[in-house]
């Protein structure tokens, strides 16, 4: 028995273990086989191998049975899904359906997940703005949650790193509050965008907008095609998985990049049920894992551990990994584990119309659009809520057809479309406050199908969020106006927290093991050799799509793991 | 007394009886295909007219040579909520007798402009004395319109020969100059 249970554990070990092959995930497995180490992956869904497994990549729109709809029935079994913008016919196959994995929502939160290979990753919108110092500042200079224990200079160097890799398409604009970085030719800004961009250098300078930085190959074709990845075309189609890998995703970069390595193994199915703490070496050990399908435990043992579970489901294994050392919670010394979590609001949004411009039109696909950086508070506090917003901003012109009769005057209308005038938008990206009261928990009595404890998500808006929407629509719409777009709506469409899928925080960093959970290099105060370099991580949510900033985390982390291994 | 409560009551009486209209007593069997609308070869047949009506086939290709009926009825089984599915099926069942009714003629048995007349005189019909379900008639010949366009413009035959889907456009411009044609 003895010879059996130390075959198992030898069989069993690796230098380090990573739960989930998501963004961050697939980060943290290519650092660290590209270091040498034997690293084991664990992803809970199932496998979804690049460009073998995206059914519907090359499918015309008349091949699907509702061209694009979803059927009723799903939606009404699955209503927290099927609000996501992105989840349709095509895609349908990539997202959790609300009746597989339940949670308890004690306020609405919609939380949009991905369980296969690669996560969210595949799926993800692929906007890649850099945070800047204005936003690691930001807590210590408002009086927030709790001072980053890092600065941009910091994370400057990891950002580039991850961007030359994983392919950035971007303009150099030169702007203090969003970074430069490393970046492929950019994607053109429209006419009508660009007439807003010089109408606001002229009537508001200190407001600029630019083209939204992308994780798409656009330039360097050599480099990529090491990763079997090609130049983006422009199908933005990208959702369904990109045959040309023309986006960044773990499935079409990292991950196979790190089984080139031979240090790479992966597991599907394996759902991880808690951190092992070994109480007499004082660190973690390994981790619990129960196959999805047989529902039989297995550990897996490691020197190093992270976690890059998602966000949420990171605080839920941590929580979940009780000890007598940790009793509530793996490294929940301070009680905060859970707690402090935070969102982007994305639930204002403007649109107008431009008579301008009649001359020009535009033509083929965009897998971006513009970006207003924030431009709110960014220097000094100029108003009565904190912090501010970011906006996309987008111009593009179609036809327009009448479609009014029937008969021969509807076909005949149809043969002949008309231009219409531009159509301008904007939504908004908030940053929100992390509190105390904005948490996670675990449910003391209901169970998922494997015995692990379901997440409760208790998080709202507040009135600061209330007051920066009100603040969003009337400067926009004032902007607008003086632009001279006409027919302008706005809209706040009240969505729950969790449809931007940016949901932060729970597991902050920190300098003090007393308010946070993590300190500068992501490692567990109490726990060192746990690493979280996923979305649980934030501090605080700037305004920028936190994608990249999680992956720079991952890099930056292994680099400090593999150097202070003993 | 209100007409619902009145149709409610009517309907207790009668033990159902007053359901009826919704009901069909030809020997027809229900199309499988379409399980949740619970219809008819004629029902079907129906459509075919409307969207043959709607797409003549005058400038562009007939609906039915792009079976445009199927995806009319498939759409109204799998992606309209349940009030909306009974308006739909309500009015369907409910077309023919309308049209006998204002226009002294079914509509399948009508000519093609006929038909166009019909079509749309019907949604000029404001909601009457209650003997006739209206609203149910427009929301049916809304929809079915509606399904009817998005078919057509998503068919493969418009798609590749009439405005030519690009799946790898390979380009964005930004600016483009429209040139005068």
């Amino acid at each position: 028995m003895a010879n059996l249970n130390t075959k198992y554990k030898s069989e069993n070990t690796y230098d380090a273990i990573v739960i989930g092959s998501g963004m961050s995930g697939g980060w943290a497995a290519k650092e660290l086989t590209e270091k040498g180490l034997k690293t084991l992956v664990l992803e809970r869904g199932r496998e979804v191998i690049h460009n073998k497994d995206y059914p519907t990549t090359n499918m015309m729109p008349w091949e699907f049975e509702h061209r694009g709809m979803m059927p009723e029935a799903i939606k009404k079994e699955n209503p927290v899904v099927s609000r996501c913008y992105a989840f349709k016919e095509d895609t349908q196959h990539f997202f959790v359906r609300d009746t597989e994995h339940p949670y308890v929502q004690d306020k609405p939160f919609d939380w949009i997940r991905g369980y296969q290979t690669g996560g969210k990753s595949l799926l993800w919108a692929r906007q890649v703005q850099r945070w800047s110092n204005f936003d690691f500042e930001g807590p210590a200079r408002d009086g927030f949650a709790v001072d980053w224990p890092i600065r941009y200079k910091d994370i400057a160097p990891w950002y580039s790193h991850v961007e030359n890799f994983i392919g950035v398409s971007g303009n150099r604009d030169g702007k203090d509050n969003l970074p430069d970085g490393e970046f492929l030719p950019p994607f053109e800004l429209s006419a009508g965008e660009k007439y807003f961009k010089e109408f606001l250098r002229a009537n508001y300078p200190e407001r600029e907008i630019v083209v939204a930085r992308c994780a798409h190959i656009t330039g360097n074709q050599e480099f990529y095609a090491k990763q079997g990845r090609g130049l983006c075309q422009n199908r933005t189609l990208c959702q369904r998985g990109c045959p040309f890998g023309g986006y960044f995703s773990s499935n079409s970069s990292t991950l196979p990049w790190a089984a080139k390595t031979g240090n790479l193994s992966m597991q599907h199915h394996a759902v991880v049920h808690s951190i092992i703490y070994d109480e007499v070496k004082g660190k973690a050990s390994g981790v619990r894992v129960i196959d999805a399908r047989t529902n039989e435990m297995s550990e897996y043992f490691a020197k190093v551990i992270f976690v890059n579970a998602s966000a949420l489901n990171t605080n839920l294994i941590l929580l979940n990994s009780t000890s007598n050392r940790f009793p509530n919670g793996l490294g929940n010394d301070s009680g905060v584990l859970g707690r402090y979590m935070a969102f982007h609001n994305y639930r204002a949004g403007i649109s107008g119309e431009f008579e301008g411009l009649k001359d020009y039109t535009t033509e083929g696909r965009r897998p971006t659009s513009g970006y207003f950086p924030r431009f709110r508070n960014v220097y000094k506090q100029e108003t009565n809520f904190l912090r501010g917003y970011a906006a996309g901003f987008s111009a593009s012109r179609s036809m327009v057809t009448d479609y009014s009769g029937i008969g021969a005057d509807l076909e005949k209308g149809i043969m002949n479309p008309e231009y219409g005038p531009w159509r301008v938008g904007s939504h908004m990206m908030g940053e929100t406050i992390p509190k105390e009261e904005s948490q996670v928990s675990l449910d003391a009595r209901q169970k998922d199908p494997w015995g692990i404890p379901l997440l409760r998500v208790s998080i709202d808006y507040d009135q600061n969020d209330e007051d920066m929407i009100k603040d969003y629509l009337v400067e926009m719409a004032e902007m607008f106006e003086a632009a001279g777009f006409k027919n302008i709506r706005t809209r706040d469409d009240k969505r729950a927290p969790g449809l931007d899928i940016h949901e932060m925080g729970g597991a902050r960093m920190g300098h003090d093991p007393e308010t946070s959970v993590l300190n500068k290099w992501n490692q567990v105060h109490a726990c060192p050799n746990v690493y979280v370099t996923d979305g649980a991580c934030m501090t605080s949510t700037s305004t920028q799509n936190p994608s990249l900033t999680y992956m720079a985390f991952a890099a930056r982390a292994v680099d400090h793991a593999v150097k202070n291994m003993g | 007394m209100d007409r619902r409560t009145a149709m409610r009551q009517l309907a207790i009486l009668t033990g159902g009886a007053a359901l009826l209209p919704a009901c069909d007593f030809s020997e027809e069997s229900i199309l499988d295909a379409y399980s949740n609308l619970n219809i008819t070869a004629s029902h079907e047949a129906l459509i075919k007219k409307l969207t043959n009506t709607i797409f003549p086939g005058v400038h562009l290709v007939k609906a039915e040579e792009i079976q445009l009926e199927d995806f009319v009825l498939v759409m109204s089984n799998d992606c309209l909520n349940e009030n909306q599915q009974q308006a739909f099926v309500k009015g369907l069942k409910k077309y023919n007798g309308f049209c006998k009714n204002h226009f002294d003629r079914e509509f399948t048995s009508m000519g093609q402009k006929e038909a166009e007349n019909a079509f749309i005189k019907s949604l000029e019909i404001e909601p009457g004395n209650g003997k006739e379900d209206v609203e149910a008639i427009h929301h049916f010949l809304a929809t079915t319109k509606r399904f009817a366009l998005q078919g057509y413009l998503n068919s493969e035959y418009f798609m590749t020969e009439i405005q030519p889907y690009e799946l790898v456009p390979v380009r964005y411009i930004g600016s483009k100059k429209i040139e005068a044609s």
